[in-house]
């Protein structure tokens, strides 16, 4: 504690010194919080929640870790590289902005660079992830004047931007993952001449085979990094919901309505629609649902609204599978409620807070 | 008779905190001196009835005014009258009496007329008795009577609301207040206001957590078809005539108004029995019992003061000398800082709590594990293990960060305002109508959205200031009241009701 002190008090100095390093101050003085807390004290209320941005965020980085590891238990140990290069070239956008705005380094950055690499295919190659991230954090967030402000997930703006600039990279290879033994936690990657095959969602638009349930469960389906461990992704968005970090109506409304509306569909259109539990338990809908669709910035924050935007979500999600030329489509409903999501807001407010007609008691 | 106990939206229960007071009561004694306000309470300044070098008793009127809304201040020793000097007091600038006490005379003047058996005196009796023992002063609206000591007449009075719900923070104790035969005497107290108001419901509320004594008092007050004994959940701010009415009464309140404009009257545990002591044992109010609490103390406990007695005479001693402290009055959410321990306690005070002042960094701090910490959401290790006492203190625990529209200040909100949409509003200096569409001026101020907030944004702040720039521009919260409601006795002097 103390050596670590000794060392952030003589970057200090030396940033006071040099004007160059002068310009790192927003990096120092959040390595610093990091360590340290802060000094700060209330005013009124003279007590506050010990709850900050910091602990917020790892919550959700805690809750992610079960899916993390599964993932590099499927994809090789290469998974990590992708993480760090996704955090490396994010974060570099991240502390540029703070520099350049004179302000502090924010935490929010800390799950988009996780999240991000997590809707990655396994064999994306390592300068895809960098361009992806960077313009996902670049025009998904900053532009729109940084963490709190921004209208789209950071995350998503990436991937679609890297689905729509690098289709083949994207969406055709898709390696099988490690299923047996110790997987991928002693390998770097599947050899490149292991089988490639389609996704489970692909593989039923094209041919109508479902892949057994066990099987997306439990990770050993092919599909994006983070998205395959099923399982863990449904223990980490539980905990996230027991601890009140997220809002437990979005996931809930989404997932009901995908299992509603999947239903319907294919009660009357079965060729198009697969069954409900087949819905739930493929693509990347509980990624997208306990992660991305809850994030507090770009999701509604009336509770109103974050029913209206989950269903709005669910049946999104099952139509653009069905029925149109894309085979999944959790991202791109999320994407389009983010846009929507402010304009659900006003309406709930309008609602909520209509002038009352003007009439006195008795 | 297990009801499900009424309650509001939004709100928060605390857990319980470290140092709550013991169960202890001590006389803190004559102090040297006293310096006696001339307004305390609900109430506007009195007029003054001794001079400089005057011999006063204990329980004498000193102050007195009956052509306002006031009620009489008294000397609360035997001494002489030192001094006369106006003097800043929380906010406001009044009249002080420097009484040097003779400290060797514990007693003080009965009030006039009283009577051990109560029920043989005639109403107008009973009211002048807590006029002139001063109890008329006590709460945010007093208790009305012939004499002008609130804004409505008693016979204005349709609802009469006695609580002890205890929802703060740091609560002065029930079983304190009424240990043994002060039951009696609550009930006694409650008995009395009825005589003075007979028209009225009585509503008494109790801490439903509290199953021992909820289950005392019901046995005594089946008899009485007036009396309603309700228990409440702890939850903060239930405590406030803004939740108190529309949680019993199923009324909506004229936020930025006082109870008494509806005709509800809200008192204390400790203000009922203060009205016993007046009229049964013609003890004037010149006493307060305290609740000191915070871990900034030695020993947490409850004091007998007189009124008057400078603060440092009083908490100085029982400070815990290691621990720079910060002392609060009343109430860790909504007091004031106490900085000059000279200022004499006044009718108002009922805590004085003493926290840790948290300048101090901590390594590491937003990974610790948290066994004592009070948080809203459930990611600390307290949430599982809720038996261990909650520490205080003022540390901030993070930095300043923008909102991320989490909506725990929705969440919690008693009134149903959206603090962190208004607070982008304000700070954008977007001040409208739309503000006031969107009810600010319906925020009590009970400050659960700044301690909840993650983002450690002053959103308390943003809404006062919010309110105090729509009101400089000619938007009143009387717009949003006035049309609604049947309002009474809005005309006369309204006192400062909060500190």
């Amino acid at each position: 504690m103390q050596l670590v002190k000794n060392i952030l008090d003589s970057l200090h100095n030396a940033s006071q010194k040099n004007k160059l390093l002068g310009m790192f101050k927003p990096v120092l003085n959040a390595i610093d919080g990091f360590f340290f807390g802060t000094p700060h004290v209330t005013s009124i209320p003279h007590i506050v929640d010990p709850l900050d941005i910091k602990r917020f965020m790892s919550f959700v980085i805690i809750a992610l870790i079960p899916a993390v590891l599964g993932a590099i238990y499927a994809w090789g140990l290469r998974v990590i590289a992708v993480i760090i290069v996704s955090y490396l070239f994010g974060g570099l956008i991240e502390v540029a902005f703070a520099i350049a705005r004179k302000k502090e380094v924010h935490e929010g950055f800390l799950v988009t660079g996780l999240i991000f690499p997590l809707i990655l295919p396994p064999n994306v190659p390592l300068w895809v992830v960098a361009i992806g991230v960077m313009f996902g954090v670049l025009f998904g967030k900053e532009v729109f004047g940084g963490t709190g402000r921004n209208i789209f997930n950071p995350a998503i703006a990436g991937r679609i931007f890297l689905t729509i600039a690098f289709p083949q990279i994207m969406s055709v290879k898709w390696p099988l993952p490690f299923t047996s033994g110790l997987g991928g936690f002693v390998h770097y990657q599947n050899s490149v001449d292991a089988v490639t095959s389609a996704t489970p969602l692909a593989l039923f638009k094209t041919q109508m085979l479902l892949t057994p349930y066990t099987q997306l469960f439990f990770g050993q389906g092919t599909g994006c990094i983070g998205e395959t461990f099923r399982i863990g992704l449904i223990l980490g968005g539980l905990f996230l919901i027991l601890l009140k970090i997220v809002d437990w109506r979005i996931p809930f409304a989404y997932l009901f309505s995908v299992a509603a509306f999947s239903f319907l569909g294919n009660q009357f259109l079965h060729t198009h629609f697969a069954p409900p539990l087949f819905q739930l338990l493929s693509g990347g809908l509980l990624l997208g649902a306990f992660f991305m669709a809850t994030d507090p910035v770009t999701s509604p924050f009336t509770k109103q609204g974050r029913w209206i935007a989950g269903v709005s979500l669910g049946v999104l999600t099952v139509l653009i599978r069905g029925l149109s030329g894309y085979v999944e489509g959790v991202m791109f409903s999320i994407l389009l409620l983010n846009v929507f999501g402010p304009l659900i807001d006003l309406l709930v407010l309008k609602v909520r807070y209509r002038k009352k007609i003007v009439t006195a008691q008795k | 008779m297990i009801k499900r106990s009424k309650t509001f939206k939004g709100g928060y229960i605390f857990q319980r905190y470290l140092s709550n007071p013991l169960d202890t009561l001590l006389e803190q004694g004559i102090p040297e001196k006293v310096i006696i306000p001339l307004a305390q309470g609900f109430g506007s300044e009195v007029k003054l009835l001794v001079k400089k070098g005057d011999k006063v008793s204990a329980g004498q009127i000193i102050g007195r005014d009956d052509e306002n809304v006031s009620s009489p201040v008294h000397s609360s020793v035997f001494g002489t009258v030192e001094e006369i000097k106006r003097m800043n007091y929380f906010k406001r600038e009044l009249e002080m009496v420097v009484i040097r006490a003779d400290k060797t005379q514990k007693d003080y003047l009965r009030v006039e007329g009283f009577n051990p058996d109560w029920a043989k005196l005639r109403q107008e009796e009973l009211e002048k008795i807590l006029y002139l023992s001063g109890v008329t002063a006590l709460d945010r609206e007093g208790i009305p009577t012939r004499f002008k000591s609130s804004v409505i007449p008693p016979s204005g009075v349709e609802n009469i609301i006695v609580h002890g719900v205890g929802s703060e923070p740091y609560n002065i104790s029930l079983e304190l207040l009424l240990n043994g035969k002060k039951i009696l005497n609550l009930i006694d107290g409650l008995r009395i206001l009825n005589t003075i108001m007979p028209g009225a419901n009585m509503y008494l509320a109790l801490n439903s957590r509290k199953q021992k004594l909820l289950e005392e008092i019901n046995k005594i007050a089946v008899k009485y078809k007036w009396l309603k004994v309700v228990p409440l959940e702890p939850k903060y701010p239930q405590g406030y005539d803004e939740m108190l009415i529309p949680t019993l009464l199923n009324q909506r309140f004229p936020y930025g108004y006082s109870a008494a404009n509806i005709g509800v009257v809200v008192l204390n545990i400790q203000a009922v029995l203060s009205v016993y002591e007046a009229v049964c044992e013609g003890k004037p109010l010149i006493e307060r019992i305290i609740a000191l609490c915070g871990p900034g103390l030695k020993e947490p406990l409850h004091v007998k003061a007189r009124i008057g007695t400078p603060l440092g005479e009083i908490i100085t001693p029982r400070l815990n000398e290691k621990l720079k402290s910060r002392i609060v009055l009343n109430s860790l959410m909504t007091g004031v800082k106490l900085n000059d321990l000279t200022l004499p306690i006044s009718r108002t005070f009922s805590h004085l709590i003493a926290i840790p002042e948290g300048d101090k960094r901590e390594f590491l701090a937003f990974m610790r594990p948290g066994l004592r910490q009070q948080s809203y959401s459930h990611t600390f290790a307290s949430s599982l293990l809720p038996f261990f006492n909650k520490t205080a203190d003022t540390n901030l625990h993070g930095e300043e960060r923008p909102c991320i529209s989490c909506s725990y200040c929705e969440e919690v909100c008693p009134v149903g305002i959206i603090p962190h949409l208004l607070s982008k509003y304000i700070k954008r200096n977007m001040i409208d109508e739309t503000l006031m569409n969107y009810n600010i001026f319906n925020c009590i101020e009970c400050g659960l959205c700044t301690f909840v907030c993650p983002s450690k944004i002053p959103l308390l702040q943003h809404l006062k200031e919010g309110k105090d720039k729509l009101t400089m521009q000619g938007c009143d919260h009387a717009q949003c009241i006035l049309p609604y409601f049947d309002m009474k006795g809005i005309e006369e002097y309204r006192g400062v009701t909060k500190l």
